[in-house]
């Protein structure tokens, strides 16, 4: 499989997190709060967070969730702050949110471990902090993940040079992934891949040097989508996947968004 | 300008001059590595070779500065690239087959509760023996950001250096990276 790119959109400032939602519409959390580009690139819509946006995610009913150190800030689609869930030690430094069918995960990068709530914002459990080091190891300092159609989530672990799977209870189901510094099926330097997407596979990217790909679901590498259009001292790359396998990757240096489309044959 | 002015400016000079040399010959004035022009520990250079004119061009024998790592930045990773040669071939540990550091200087072992049958599920403390480390430099360049986490830096160890008016290591420096600091600053 192989992919090119199509377009970039400026950011326009401190980029950290991106989300698609179902109608193409890209979000964008920055140092400024959420940006909303339509699938052409032009901003649609922005709005101010109480601090820095670091992730952001938008819910099957469109709410748009922002995290946020100590604190998610929930929206409407057009920008009305809804409910502000603040817990300095759950939610210490939210880098990453997503969706299961009845509950909202948010990574807490400051604890190294995925928070899974309910709908209304109370703390269900944990997932990635079971094990002997104690969390997800993220020398990187983002936790990232994705959850598919099942309600699987896939975690990033860059310590460990994988992805795994884990089930909304946090049990570990599994993992993709092996470290290696010539095959570009595995993963290189101290910690990769940093950031995980999900669609009709699994998408990740890594830092030093910046590369993104995709994966099967078995763990096998389907495409090496890019590797020299980013400054290579970017780390820390957001990730989404659209419609028609679309991949928005955020170069963290340019604060831009690089957007590319498989190519048909 | 008057002629006083300039007398006493000239003599303001020469008494701080004065000044620095009696604080230098009593080792409060030291030479220091500043790790923000040095090419192995500065941001933004990627992809360039580690320099080692640390090594080459000190005085003293096998060099007074030395690679040192700040346990607090550490990430105590499975993958060290300071710690390995990351691009060499995996061996059936999951790991690179060859260390990085031509001198063997850097050891590594496990810690907290350690999982004795998956590496990669531990922590890692990486311990550099200054008496065999030669400030080469190579471990600092791979731990710097984004690859690594920047904890490894040069440092001038004041045991070793003799203190040179002129340090050797700046003169042939292209950063101009050796710098003389009061002591307290330059710890």
């Amino acid at each position: 499989m192989e992919y090119r790119h199509v377009q970039v959109i400026d950011g326009k400032g401190a980029l950290h997190g991106i989300a698609v939602d179902s109608r193409g519409q890209l979000y964008a959390a920055g140092d400024s709060g959420i940006k909303i580009f339509d699938g052409a690139g032009r901003l649609n819509a922005r709005w101010a967070t109480a601090r820095p946006a670091l992730a952001v995610a938008v819910a099957g009913d469109g709410a748009v969730y922002a995290g946020e150190l100590g604190r998610i800030e929930i929206f409407d689609g057009a920008g009305k702050l809804l409910h502000t869930w603040r817990d300095e030690k759950l939610l210490g430094r939210v880098t990453a949110i997503g969706f299961t069918q009845d509950s909202v995960l948010a990574g807490d990068a400051a604890d190294r471990a995925i928070r899974r709530f309910d709908r209304s914002g109370k703390f269900l459990n944990n997932i990635g902090k079971d094990n002997p080091v104690n969390g997800l190891l993220i020398p990187n300092g983002v936790v990232d993940f994705a959850v598919d159609a099942q309600g699987v989530i896939y975690a990033a672990n860059p310590g460990k040079h994988r992805v795994e799977r884990y089930t909304p209870g946090g049990e570990l189901l599994g993992h993709i992934g092996r470290f290696d510094g010539i095959d570009p099926a595995g993963f290189t330097g101290c910690c990769n891949p940093t950031n995980v997407a999900i669609r009709d596979g699994i998408y990740t990217t890594e830092k030093a040097g910046p590369r993104v790909k995709a994966y099967d679901f078995s763990g096998k590498l389907l495409a090496v989508i890019a590797t020299d259009l980013f400054d290579v001292n970017c780390k820390n790359m957001s990730i989404a996947v659209g419609s028609h396998g679309r991949v928005y990757v955020v170069d963290t240096v340019k604060a831009a968004i690089l957007v590319f489309e498989p190519v048909t044959v | 300008m008057s002629e006083d002015l300039t007398r006493r400016t000239v003599l303001a000079v020469l008494a701080g001059g004065a000044a620095f040399l009696v604080r230098k010959a009593n080792g409060q004035i030291v030479w220091q590595v500043n790790a923000a022009r040095c090419i192995n520990s500065r941001l933004g250079d990627t992809g360039v070779e580690a320099c080692n004119l640390c090594t080459t061009e000190c005085v003293v024998a096998l060099s007074a500065v030395r690679a040192v790592n700040e346990y607090a930045k550490c990430g105590r990773c499975n993958i060290c690239p300071a710690y390995f040669n990351i691009s060499s071939a995996v061996n059936e540990l999951g790991q690179p087959s060859e260390k990085l550091c031509p001198r063997d200087a850097i050891a590594r072992k496990p810690i907290g509760k350690v999982d004795p049958e998956d590496p990669a599920n531990n922590f890692y403390e990486y311990i550099i023996d200054e008496e065999k480390c030669d400030g080469c430099g190579k471990c600092v360049l791979k731990c710097k950001e984004p690859l690594g986490l920047g904890s490894i830096t040069l440092r001038v160890r004041y045991d070793r250096c003799v203190n040179c008016n002129e340090c050797a290591i700046l003169r042939a420096c292209p950063q101009n990276a050796l710098v003389q600091l009061p002591i307290g600053q330059a710890l």
